[in-house]
């Protein structure tokens, strides 16, 4: 599904990711932990496209395309989805409007009809049924006075609206109390399918506990310096990421 | 009846003015010694900076007699709408004192003064709630030649009483002038909402001058769709303590448009509050200019008053003057301002193509939000609807918006 091979990314001439290399089949949910400002952040950008973040080495393969080539909307279109740390807000542009034309910009490039009205608001309804967000937020400006906790449930909202194949989650457990935490998690967990995978960013263990991974990596600065299973999330939660950093010491 | 002699606008003022009530006949006299003295505005007139009139000074024009807003929608019970010729001839007491409400007028407002012929005067007396808005409409049809028109309404409110007035101005592009000045006389708690659309208007030059009692509200609308040469002025005179003007403006400019609004605010009497919000885009090689200007009496205390003055420049060659100001002669006051000119915000875009959206059609969302916020406020829900419409006909790529609205 994806592979990122030796990705370096530099900001502003400064080098940020310093080679990642990263592969995810399909079915597969993997974990990125690691410390702030280690560069999680990043990566979740440079596979959705943003602009000002610079690949000066590697490459990064999404069913089988290079993805770095791809405008976001053609990456979205095929599939990917991130979910943002900080959501922006959009005045004047109502959630469910917005929601409305890139459901139907997506189901445009597959070839199939746009969703009339009616289906549309079934299927809006029943997905924010399912991270309990209230239906007066659907109708709002995008992220528009929401709180940390209403943002985070929008993406979500938005994920199972436009049922990626690759979901990119950035912390998007942050700011969230253990029942949201909750309500997210099953929000992505409905989601999970052998045909789907999932790339969640964390900074905290817990997240882990709901969404299981099969995979974690921890990264710090800028590199993967550990792979595991979902033990080594509990590792790094008993000795934090110091303890990993000391354990790589030579 | 068309005049054919065709003349410059300072060169067609009469020496002198037999016709009328003295008061009338006086007030014209003092308007043209203005003009005779200070003539029209040029480009070293402060504020006509960045409003190029030359082409409209220098020219000679004949003079047309269509300038009488015509009725659009019925008269509401209570409201009388009557012809200021009419008023003029059989009762003119009842409009002394009341045509020069803005105070000496100067310019453009200075040669309406001297030279309108008719107009409209609409009352509202005392007490009298309308809730149906009255509909006026200005269409300027093109003529042979270059022509003049002078239009001028005043409306009265009385105390207690409510109006929504809609007006609308549109016309042919050419090389017609309109020149219109509206006068607004508010009784104390008289309420007044007043839209106010500009539709490729041409060269226009008009002024609204506001005269406020105290509790009385005022708000305006105003929205402004491309003009060849659009000057327009908003003025507020808050004398009564406790008044409030609420004044909303959008702009939107393509091609070679020239679009200029300014406003003033007064705070003559103490508690009360004003806040003006404008907004414009400017395309192609277009300009466009706000300025407002907040003046806060010596006593205004209490006195509240924002201005918030957002632009987006969408082209390189398209040009946006912006020039909020305030001028606070109290210590007791609460006030803001604030202008900004950029482009679309990169993060909001990126966050709609990361959802699929399309670019283009992501930029025209963040476009058409930006201006829609202001039309929004439009209280004729028809013309509301005809503004977002036209803005969904000129904002780039905004027809796929349609599709998903
Ligand atoms: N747009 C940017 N401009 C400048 N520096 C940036 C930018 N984005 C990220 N950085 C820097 O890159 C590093 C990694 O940031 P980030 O990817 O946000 O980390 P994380 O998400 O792991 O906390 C940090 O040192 C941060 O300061
Ligand atoms: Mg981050």
């Amino acid at each position: 599904m994806l592979k990122i091979e030796d990705l370096h990314v530099e900001v502003d001439g400064k080098p940020i990711l310093k080679g990642i290399n990263l592969e995810i089949e399909a079915g597969q949910v993997h974990a990125i932990m690691g410390p702030n400002g280690s560069g999680k952040s990043t990566l979740a950008y440079v596979l959705a496209g943003k602009d000002g973040y610079e690949v000066t080495k590697g490459r990064v393969l999404y069913k089988g395309q290079d993805l770095l080539e791809m405008a976001p909307e053609l990456r979205a279109a095929e599939g990917l989805f991130l979910g943002f740390q900080y959501p922006v807000a959009i005045p004047g542009v109502s959630n469910i409007y917005f929601l409305k034309a890139a459901v139907n910009a997506i189901r445009k490039h597959r070839g199939e009809d746009p969703l009339d009205a009616i289906d549309f608001m079934k299927l809006s309804k029943e997905k924010a049924a399912l991270v309990q967000l209230p239906d007066e937020l659907t109708k709002r400006s995008v992220n528009d006075g929401f709180s940390g906790g209403e943002k985070k449930r929008n993406e979500i909202f938005q994920m199972a609206m436009l049922e990626p194949s690759l979901a990119v989650l950035d912390e998007t457990d942050s700011g969230l109390d253990i029942d949201a935490l909750k309500v997210v998690a099953e929000g992505v967990n409905a989601l999970r399918g052998p045909d789907r995978a999932m790339l969640v960013i964390t900074h905290y263990q817990r997240l882990l506990d709901h969404i299981v991974p099969d995979v974690v990596h921890v990264l710090i600065d800028g590199q993967i310096v550990r792979t595991g299973d979902k033990g080594l999330a509990m590792q790094l939660e008993k000795e934090g990421y110091a303890g990993v950093r000391n354990a790589l010491q030579p | 009846m068309t005049n054919t002699n065709r003349q410059t606008l300072l060169g067609s003022l009469p020496t002198s003015f037999d016709k009328g009530p003295d008061w009338l006949r006086a007030l014209r006299g003092r308007a043209a010694e203005t003009l005779r003295e200070h003539g029209l505005p040029t480009k070293r007139t402060e504020a006509w900076r960045f409003t190029p009139v030359r082409s409209v000074v220098d020219a000679e024009f004949s003079r047309e007699e269509e300038g009488v807003p015509s009725l659009a929608s019925p008269l509401p019970d209570g409201v009388t709408a009557r012809s200021l010729r009419d008023v003029l001839r059989s009762e003119p007491e009842l409009l002394d004192g009341r045509l020069d409400l803005g105070g000496a007028p100067t310019h453009f407002a200075a040669l309406n003064t001297a030279l309108f012929d008719d107009g409209l005067w609409i009352d509202v007396p005392a007490g009298n709630v309308v809730e149906a808005p009255i509909e006026l409409a200005l269409a300027i049809t093109k003529s042979a030649g270059r022509g003049v028109v002078y239009s001028r309404v005043l409306v009265t409110v009385g105390d207690d009483a409510e109006l929504t007035l809609v007006e609308t101005y549109a016309g042919e592009e050419g090389g017609q002038l309109t020149n219109s000045v509206v006068e607004v006389d508010l009784g104390c708690n008289a309420k007044m909402s007043h839209v106010r659309v500009h539709e490729n208007a041409g060269f226009q030059v008009g002024r609204v001058d506001v005269r406020q009692a105290a509790d009385s509200a005022y708000r305006s609308t105003v929205v402004t769709l491309g003009g060849a040469l659009l000057r327009f002025d908003v003025r507020c005179l808050l004398q009564g303590k406790g008044a409030e003007c609420q004044l909303d403006g959008a702009y939107l400019i393509d091609g070679d448009d020239h679009v200029d609004h300014h406003t003033v605010v007064e705070h003559q009497a103490s508690h009360c509050r004003s806040e003006q919000t404008y907004r414009g885009i400017a395309s192609g090689k277009g300009t466009a200019v706000f300025d407002g200007i907040v003046i806060v009496h010596r006593g205004a205390q209490k006195t509240e008053a924002h201005q918030e003055n957002r632009n987006l420049l969408l082209s390189d060659m398209a040009t946006i003057h912006t020039k909020p100001h305030l001028e606070i002669d109290a210590d007791d006051v609460i006030c803001s301002h604030g202008a900004t000119v950029g482009s679309l915000d990169q993060d909001q875009l990126f966050y709609l193509r990361t959802r699929g959206i399309p670019e283009p059609l992501a930029n025209a969302m963040l476009t058409y939000a930006f201006l829609e916020s202001i039309v929004d406020r439009v209280i004729h829900e028809p013309t509301r609807a005809r503004m977002r419409e036209a803005l969904l006909t000129r904002i780039p790529h905004a027809e796929d918006i349609r599709g998903v609205t």
